[in-house]
């Protein structure tokens, strides 16, 4: 006889039967390796350089200032290395990103021999040199999308993992005790939901000294986990009653042991949709506050704010087309996923479709 | 017209005073947000302190009662020096007389603005006083303010929008002219002197005033105006300072008023210039309620106020449009005709905070009129869809733009950090690439081609990242831990060189201090650029919990006007900036009479801030507007083609053919 496939097993045979889920997941992918090789893929500074007679990365620096090697401060390098590099070390030799431009700042007339500045105000349209165009400042648009692509992930994966642990933990702990605790925990999801979410951020943002994305992402997480906590109370209130959890009650296990290795991983799967719903939106909402002003500090890369300089001047496209698109599309990738893990784990939608 | 002017208020009397943020609204919410590009008045116009504008009202106890002298023996004693009665539309229209015009009205305003040449032309043909029967006095101007008025109280005033207003409606006997010289208002004034002291003004008044009630004007309003407004009571925000300088002000007869001044102050001409209240109106309710706002009399009032200007208010929707209709018994009195007309019969003040719908309506032709942002200058009305109704001319202003440095602060309590700063920053790469060539260099606190600036023709710090270096070595900023960021060991911690620059959540005012963050990375100094709302700008600055922001002041007709920014402890010295010299001088400065004296002793405080870069200056904002082709008669000066005598009163329209 053959062998059960187990549930996951399962669910991931019948997502893979749907090319829209898998398409999603597949872009999620890309954008994870974009995340991770940004500096490689657009930057100024070299990926791998060898500068009297050691080997440094200076494009770690694009993650942390202080990730730079300070040899470049100390030589006055000033931030621009191509031509540096040759004067002050002859010998020298450097692995260049793929696009040479920088997403913080405007590249210099010959800052890489030959090519000239890029141009501002209204005249950066897409060319070779920047494919996606210019912003008004004259910094390219590709740089700051890919540089922005970690802010968009980071945004989703931090935001839902704290709104998914909150809400879990309340849910579960609501659902499964019931009495007066699920009372209190229900009231108290009640009252988050009323919190508006928006409101929050922008007097967050008026009262810290720094406010960075981390904040952010904080307060999206720390608001959005009522949904789920929801959820998860419906499932787990409807498992606790299940036959194997009286069994596992009669063979004594504990509370704890009950929720975590019995009700949880059967109530997964349908938590798992609003989670990847909630990324997306997670996503729309940072774009919708850096467009109103109110995301990371400038200079940022993210994609609200190129969004965001097309605002006093609509006739330039290339700041609503690239990144609009790019919102658009990791908003309906993660949609995508949701309702590719919604159908193929929920049994009754499975046989539905047959 | 009346135009009133505090010099030594921030509140922008003094013209656009800009804590130039922009307020972008802590509630921008799609929709019901204000846009982040153009700042409404309170930004842009009006004081960076806002509040603090109020200046504490003095103490009852030290003021002693004061008895004036009779008439007779001050005019003995005072030994009176005649002063200037003008009639500044007449003036400029003998000025105008003797000016060749560059091209015709027709060539004019077929022309597109995209040289100095084309606007000189557009300003000298278009910006002329009609010929007689030239202007259609039938006519009404759509004009645009960016926010709506807090009160229509003429002592009450205190934003740019109120002062556009007050200018139309307002009684007043001083003003001044495009060169900012003040002048009596010969509408008003029959003769002004001074004492010879210094300590006393004498104005008589022309008895063909009536206010728009029928009532006659006299000196005893203006003697009662300025009993209500040194009440600690009456919450004056903007006009008592100045006011505060005088010692008293009586009415000897109905014509006949005289100011008492405490000290012979070269500010004193600026002094006497308040706006007048009617005496018959408030004299029995403002004791009863001295806030003018609540009691139900002072709320009909809010809503008409009676008017002593050539126009009233006709009528008026909040947030809105303010419509103001010429007065009739301003030019004719008594079946007389004592004044000339204003030319337009209407004019309406559209309220639109969003400058890029602003802009829309300037398109459309629903205004005629309006301040440009330097984007929209650049690329928005370049196009035949703005020329079709309009034409846009610009000139420079004095109102600057600045890095400030708290000196509070550990990083930039040394002179050389500040230099370093001022060094550090590409200062002509601003100007080419982000003012786009608009704005002039900006290196004091005097506008260069002023009487009180430096004669050392002082020029902005040019980059020299090598210098700036050295100057942060000097001062013990180096890069003690190899971390590739400077830092130094404070009370035994070591500091990197981190901080974070405010700036108002403005696109064009953060461009500036991206690259100011751009050009300090390069020598391993950290600034993070910290957009805030207006209101939270101002307040962090009153309260100096600042490192650096980013700001701008309007500078004042009188050099006085900047002794609250730079002298010890003063109220708007927001980076704690402190010279016993500077101080001294300033004291001086406002004591002395003779302009070339004085004009030495604002040139050396000129040079002296210069050296110690309290601020790191960076441009003077010209002024852009948008004009109807249907307008004429737009004269500029150092305050825009508004704020001053004849200012807004020098626009007409021409008749149909």
């Amino acid at each position: 006889m053959e062998r059960s496939h187990g549930f996951w097993a399962e669910a991931w045979r019948r997502y893979r039967c749907r090319p829209l889920a898998v398409g999603g997941l597949a872009f999620v992918g890309f954008l994870v390796v974009v995340a991770a090789f940004a500096p490689a893929i657009a930057g100024t500074k070299p990926v791998l350089c060898r500068y009297k007679g050691r080997l440094y990365a200076p494009c770690l620096g694009y993650f942390d200032r202080r990730l730079e090697p300070a040899i470049f401060t100390k030589d006055k390098f000033r931030g621009t290395y191509p031509r540096n590099l040759a004067a002050k070390d002859p010998e020298s030799w450097a692995l260049w990103p793929l696009f040479f431009q920088d997403p913080y700042r405007s590249v210099r007339n010959d800052e890489w021999p030959g090519r000239p500045e890029n141009p501002a105000m209204d005249q950066g349209r897409p060319s070779w040199n920047n494919l996606f165009g210019t912003d008004q400042a004259g910094v390219d648009v590709l740089a700051k999308m890919v540089h922005g692509t970690t802010v968009a992930l980071l945004v989703g994966f931090v935001s839902m993992g704290i709104a998914g642990t909150i809400g879990i933990v309340v849910g579960a702990v609501g659902g499964y005790f019931g009495g007066w605790i699920d009372t209190l925990t229900s009231r108290v999801t009640e009252i988050v939901m009323c919190v508006p979410t928006l409101v929050l951020i922008l007097s967050i943002v008026a009262i810290i000294e720094k406010p960075t994305i981390w904040h952010t992402m904080a307060i999206i997480g720390f608001t959005g986990w009522t949904g789920i906590a929801r959820l998860t109370r419906g499932e787990f209130l409807r498992l606790k009653s299940s036959e194997y959890v009286t069994a596992a009650r009669a063979a004594g296990a504990g509370p704890l042991r009950i929720m975590l290795r019995h009700v949880l991983p059967n109530a997964l799967a349908p938590i798992l949709v609003p989670i990847t719903f909630g990324i997306a939106s997670a996503i729309l909402t940072e774009s919708g506050l850096s467009f109103l002003g109110f995301g990371p500090p400038p200079p940022s890369a993210s994609w609200g704010s190129v969004l965001n300089g097309a605002r006093s001047n609509l006739g330039m496209w290339w700041l609503v087309v690239f990144p609009g698109a790019a919102i658009f599309l990791t908003v309906l990738a993660y949609n995508l996923i949701g309702e590719g893990l919604q159908e193929s784990t929920d049994p009754r939608l499975r046989e539905a479709r047959k | 017209m009346p135009i009133f002017f505090r010099p030594t208020n921030p509140g922008d009397i003094v013209g656009r005073i800009c804590l130039t943020v922009s307020m972008a609204a802590a509630l921008a919410l799609p929709g019901c947000g204000r846009p982040a590009s153009e700042p409404p008045l309170v930004a842009e116009r009006e004081s960076p302190s806002g509040q603090a504008a109020t200046s504490p009202p003095p103490p009852v106890a030290e003021r002693p009662a004061f008895a004036p002298p009779p008439l007779a023996d001050l005019d003995r004693d005072a030994k009176w020096i005649d002063r200037p009665v003008k009639d500044a539309l007449a003036l400029l229209r003998e000025q105008q007389a003797k000016e060749t015009v560059a091209c015709s009205v027709a060539e004019a305003l077929a022309l597109t603005n995209d040289s100095a040449a084309a606007n000189a032309k557009i300003l000298s043909a278009l910006g002329r006083l009609p010929d007689d029967g030239q202007a259609d006095l039938e006519a009404r101007i759509d004009r645009h303010v960016a926010g709506d008025l807090g009160s229509t109280n003429p002592i009450l005033i205190s934003s740019a929008a109120e002062f556009d207003i007050l200018g139309l409606t307002g009684f007043g006997l001083f003003s001044y002219d495009r060169l900012l010289e003040p002048f009596a208002n010969a509408e008003t004034v029959i003769s002004w002197q001074t004492s010879a002291d210094g300590l006393y003004d004498k104005v008589v008044l022309r008895d063909d005033l009536v206010w728009n009630d029928g009532e006659p004007i006299t000196a005893h309003d203006i003697a009662f105006t300025y009993q209500v407004i040194m009440d600690p009571r009456v919450p004056v925000p903007a006009v008592r300072s100045g006011t505060d300088q005088m010692q008293s002000v009586h009415a000897y007869d109905t014509r006949t008023v005289v100011f008492f001044h405490k000290e012979p102050l070269a500010t004193n001409v600026w002094n006497i210039n308040f706006p007048v209240l009617p005496k018959h109106v408030y004299e029995k309710t403002w004791e009863e309620d001295p806030t003018l706002k609540d009691s139900p009399e002072h709320v009909k009032l809010e809503e008409k106020p009676v008017s002593g200007g050539p126009y009233e208010i006709l009528s008026r929707k909040r947030g809105q449009e303010i419509v103001l209709r010429r007065r009739a018994n301003w030019s004719t009195v008594k079946g007389r005709v004592v004044r000339e007309e204003p030319y337009f019969k209407d004019i309406r003040f559209r309220i639109i905070e969003d400058p890029n719908t602003a802009l829309l309506a300037l398109k459309s032709g629903e205004i005629d009129e309006m301040i440009l942002q330097p984007e929209q200058w650049t690329t928005q009305t370049v196009d035949d869809a703005f020329h079709r109704l309009n034409t846009k001319a610009t000139a420079p202003e004095w109102v600057s733009f600045h890095f400030a440095w708290n000196i509070g602060s550990p990083f930039f309590a040394d002179r050389r950090v500040r230099r370093a700063m001022s060094y550090a920053f590409d200062h002509d790469r601003m100007l080419e690439k982000i003012c786009l060539g608009m704005y002039e260099p900006c290196a004091g606190n005097y506008p260069p081609d002023s009487w009180m600036a430096s004669p050392k023709k002082l020029v902005p710090y040019k980059q020299d990242l090598d210098t700036a270096e050295a100057l942060l070595d000097e001062a013990g900023w180096t890069d003690h831990d190899n971390d590739g960021i400077r830092d130094k060991e404070i009370d035994g911690r070591l500091v990197p060189f981190e901080f974070t620059v405010l700036v108002n959540q403005q696109p064009f005012r953060i461009a500036v201090c991206t690259l100011l963050k751009e050009n300090l990375e390069q020598i391993g100094v950290i600034a993070n650029v910290r957009p805030v709302e207006v209101t939270t700008l101002q307040e962090m600055m009153q309260k100096k919990s600042f490192q650096a922001c980013f700001s701008g002041w309007g500078s004042g007709t009188d050099p006085d006007s900047s002794e609250n920014i730079w002298k010890t402890g003063e109220m708007r010295n927001y980076c704690g900036y402190s010279n016993p010299e500077v101080d001294r001088l300033f004291t001086e400065g406002r004591r002395e009479l003779d302009r070339g004296r004085r004009a030495e002793k604002y040139a050396r405080i000129q040079e002296m801030l210069y050296e110690d870069q309290p601020y790191t200056w960076l441009f003077w904002r010209n002024s852009f507007y948008g004009f109807s082709k249907q307008l004429r008669g737009y004269v500029f000066s150092p305050r825009g083609p508004y704020h001053y005598s004849p200012g807004a009163g020098s626009l007409w329209k021409p008749r149909a053919e």
